[in-house]
């Protein structure tokens, strides 16, 4: 009797059943939204954020004394570089899938023509890797440096066959110069020399518009450097610094195990360094602070932002859903005052009402939540060009939510109906 | 004039008696107009909120001398350009190179208090320096072991081009921090501008100039040709990494939250108007009854509308105060600055409000008037 009186509400009532489903819908398709978005945003802004190029630089022990302080110019003289074969190490640490990009750099001190020095720059443009875990990676400084303007040509394309005697050359030295797309430059290193073709004109509003930019084995040729770099730039996906980072920052060792533990498993700027330091031999990785740091400030504000908004939209579709559904109810006065004039319990009418009730909302929930997940995805796609990654966790929060919700809408419209004097209800007062 | 006065005291009435009816519909059109003033205000001041932000990265512009210096009288020219409130911070620097241990090292002096605005990003160690102490980089500090707390004697040579014999000037400093950055600024160290004019003996000479400026693309470069028109000694120019970034990300960052706002309203008037038709759906029989004793089918719309704007007026002004306290206290608790009050969005709030309810009112109003009274009195 109880399912048929159920059954009843549902398909003669369906129209009043329909609007309180659509609402519930709303709602739960508003937090569906929200809390994917919110759940997200951090990933994809850090990924956003990578633009402003490497967060971290590896350079050998000792390098970075040798050459800035005390000037040590030419090749092989100071003799401290990183092992090339070892660059593909990068990616086998224990936050390998943090690390999305990264380029090794060599210098070498050349001459041109007219015996004026320049800087020839060897790298990765759009290096392609297949790693070992079956990830396929493009890393190099096409996408390291994305803010360079390319002036003339294009970006040096490694994967199109552009790479032995191809170059780029910064926009300084190509007006003084007069190089343009598909000049040929002549370069005489202490080792050998070589005749560069130029493929892009790029300007960079950095020293870098005075040097030229060409493929790793082409500069190491020039100063018979095989196999060594100077420094590798990596850009990773890092959580913002706390107290423990900023200890082990300091001293590794200064932690408890459990704090190591947490430390070296947590994407700290600070242990992907360690974990960068433990697989490239003699090597000092440092976060380069400008980048770090604000990473993690913009971030948190990005984070504690869309939070606030979801919060705001959450308590909305709350108090909405509730509103509805109390306004429903009491719609419905005059067919629970009949019921209860000829003898339902209480008990019995509110069971009747609830279940009513949360069996709309299932239906309107599940539909909410599908159109949630459609809103999340057009917000993923327009602003970010990727879809929002849709975490297990949200199901059971706006499950819950939308049935506490729908509960609590139910409460006062019951304590309503509780009062009804059936008389004065027929009676239509 | 009396059926005026009959208009109002039949919404009033309708108000009153059916209170706890009428509170679901004022709730409803206030949570809606919250919602519509709160996101509007974050949205509108999210981008000078989120650009103070990026100023994060620190120097966007850099000055450099046309000839080999420039002075402080150029330096502040210079800045007279751009607006005092986009100046987040400007910083000289002047760089010599020094003596240490009898090791070269590379010595910029400059106005400490600056260069924390404009390189927020510095971790330093220790305290920065005052006046008579030093700042050394953390490279510098580990070849040349040098702890927090020594005194180091800082030589510089004064070569004059005439062959005379070179003059040789000591300052002693205490170090007050270690810097590190990850980048070149750990292999020199940093001296208040004062002490170094006073260890080389020459003032007023600046050697390039660190400028953040919060603006936008637009403006950063008609700021740069203004400096860069302008009679004084220097050369602006962009910092490309951080303006070009800046831009991309900002962008992104815009779009979310106008898309999230957009998504957000959209769905919350959609659930305004459904609450509006379900309570005025209820009163079919009403309706009915009225037009069985004469009553125009205007005069009820006009009637049942006008019960719909005066709640959504009122819903709507509670609404677009409890949206700016929302948007204030987002604005203090993630970028701890506040929100000044638009006094123009409370009748955007309000007359969005009353539309809403209008056009939600007239469905079920419509819908009752046009069928037969009887059939509405009936039930059916």
């Amino acid at each position: 009797m109880f399912i048929r009186m159920i059954g009843g509400t549902l398909f003669r009532q369906w129209k009043k059943m329909l609007m309180i489903a659509f609402t519930i819908a709303l709602g739960a398709s508003l937090a569906t939204a929200m809390l994917s978005v919110v759940l997200d945003v951090g990933d994809k802004v850090n990924q956003e954020l990578k633009t402003y190029g490497a967060n971290i630089t590896v350079v050998p022990k000792q390098a970075s004394v040798l050459n800035d302080l005390y000037d040590v110019e030419g090749g092989g003289s100071a003799g401290a570089y990183l092992k090339e074969e070892e660059l593909g190490k990068i990616k086998t640490i224990f936050w390998a899938f943090n690390i999305v990009d990264y380029a090794p750099f060599i210098n070498a001190n050349a001459t041109l023509d007219d015996g004026s020095d320049v800087t020839v720059v060897g790298s990765w443009f759009n290096h392609h890797m297949s790693l070992p875990t079956g990830e396929e990676l493009d890393a190099g400084i096409t996408s390291l440096r994305s803010w360079w303007e390319i002036k003339d040509g294009h970006w040096l394309d490694e994967q199109n066959g552009e790479d032995g005697n191809a170059c780029m050359v910064g926009s300084a030295l190509a007006e003084t110069r007069q190089l343009a797309q598909g000049d040929t430059i002549h370069v005489k290193g202490s080792a050998a020399d070589a005749d560069f073709t130029v493929v892009g004109v790029f300007e960079a509003g950095g020293e870098e518009d005075n040097q030229i930019f060409t493929s790793l084995d082409a500069a190491q040729a020039l100063d018979d450097l095989d196999g060594c770099i100077d420094s590798i730039e990596v850009s990773a996906l890092t959580t913002p610094d706390n107290e423990l980072a900023v200890k082990a920052a300091k001293d590794p060792k200064s932690l408890t195990i459990s704090q190591y533990e947490t430390w070296y498993c947590t994407a700290y700027v600070s242990s992907i360094c360690f974990q960068i330091q433990e697989v490239i031999t003699y090597s000092v990785a440092s976060p380069v602070r400008q980048v770090a740091d604000s990473e993690g400030a913009i971030l948190e504000k990005t984070q504690l932002l869309m939070l606030l908004i979801t919060l705001l939209s959450l308590i909305g579709a709350a108090l909405g859903i509730c509103n509805l559904v109390t306004a429903s109810v009491m719609e419905r006065s005059s067919e629970i005052g009949l019921m209860k004039a000829i003898g339902a319990y209480n008990g019995s009418v509110t069971g009747l009402v609830i279940t009513e009730i949360m069996i709309t909302a299932v239906f309107g929930g599940i539909a909410g939540f599908a159109a949630g997940f459609g809103f999340a995805q057009i917000i993923g796609r327009s602003v970010f060009g990727s879809a929002i990654t849709m975490r297990p966790m949200v199901i059971p929060i706006v499950a819950v939510l939308v049935a506490i919700v729908t509960l609590i809408g139910c409460i006062p419209a019951i304590r309503m109906l509780l009062r009804l004097e059936p008389a004065e209800v027929l009676h239509g007062r | 004039m009396k059926t005026r006065k009959m208009f109002f005291r039949m919404i009033t009435a309708s108000l009153m008696r059916r209170r706890s009816r009428m509170i679901v519909a004022l709730l409803a059109i206030a949570i809606g107009a919250t919602i519509l003033s709160g996101l509007i205000t974050i949205y509108n001041d999210v981008p000078r909120q989120m650009g103070a932000q990026f100023r994060n990265y620190g120097a966007n512009m850099i000055l450099t001398p046309t000839e080999e210096s420039f002075t402080k009288a150029d330096f502040d020219e210079a800045l007279s350009r751009i607006p005092d409130a986009d100046l987040v911070g400007a910083t000289p620097y002047r760089y010599e190179t020094v003596r240490i241990h009898e090791q070269p090292i590379m010595a910029a002096g400059t106005d400490m208090e600056s260069a924390k605005k404009t390189s927020p990003y510095w971790l330093v160690e220790g305290e920065w320096p005052a006046s008579g102490s030093i700042m050394v980089g953390a490279g510098v500090a580990e070849s040349l072991e040098l702890k927090i707390g020594d005194t180091e004697t800082v030589t510089y040579t004064i070569e004059r081009g005439d062959g005379s014999e070179p003059e040789e000037r000591t300052l002693d400093l205490t170090i007050s921090g270690t810097l590190s950055t990850g980048g070149s600024e750990e292999n020199y160290v940093y001296v208040p501008m004062e002490d170094l004019e006073q260890l080389t003996g020459t003032a007023d000479r600046i050697d390039l100039a660190e400028l953040s400026v919060s603006q936008t693309a637009d403006q950063l470069n008609s700021s740069m040709e203004a400096i860069n028109d302008g009679p004084e000694k220097v050369t602006a120019s962009l910092v490309k990494r951080v303006t070009a970034s800046e831009t991309t990300v900002l962008t992104k960052l815009q779009a979310l939250v106008l898309l999230v706002t957009i998504v957000v309203l959209a769905l919350t008037m959609i659930y305004v108007a459904t609450t509006m038709t379900a309570v005025v759906t209820e009163r079919r029989k009403e309706i009915g009854l009225r037009k069985a004793i004469g009553a125009s089918d205007l005069s009820i719309v006009r009637e049942f509308m006008g019960e719909g704007m005066l709640l959504g007026g009122i819903g709507g002004l509670l609404g677009s105060f409890v949206g700016f306290a929302f948007a204030q206290f987002v604005s203090r608790n993630v970028f701890s600055s506040s929100i000044s009050f638009r006094p123009l969005l409370v009748p955007v709030t309000i007359l969005v409000s009353i539309a809403i309810t209008a056009i939600a009112c007239l469905i079920p109003i419509r819908s009752a008037t046009s069928v037969d009274p009887a059939l509405v009195l009936k039930g059916e």
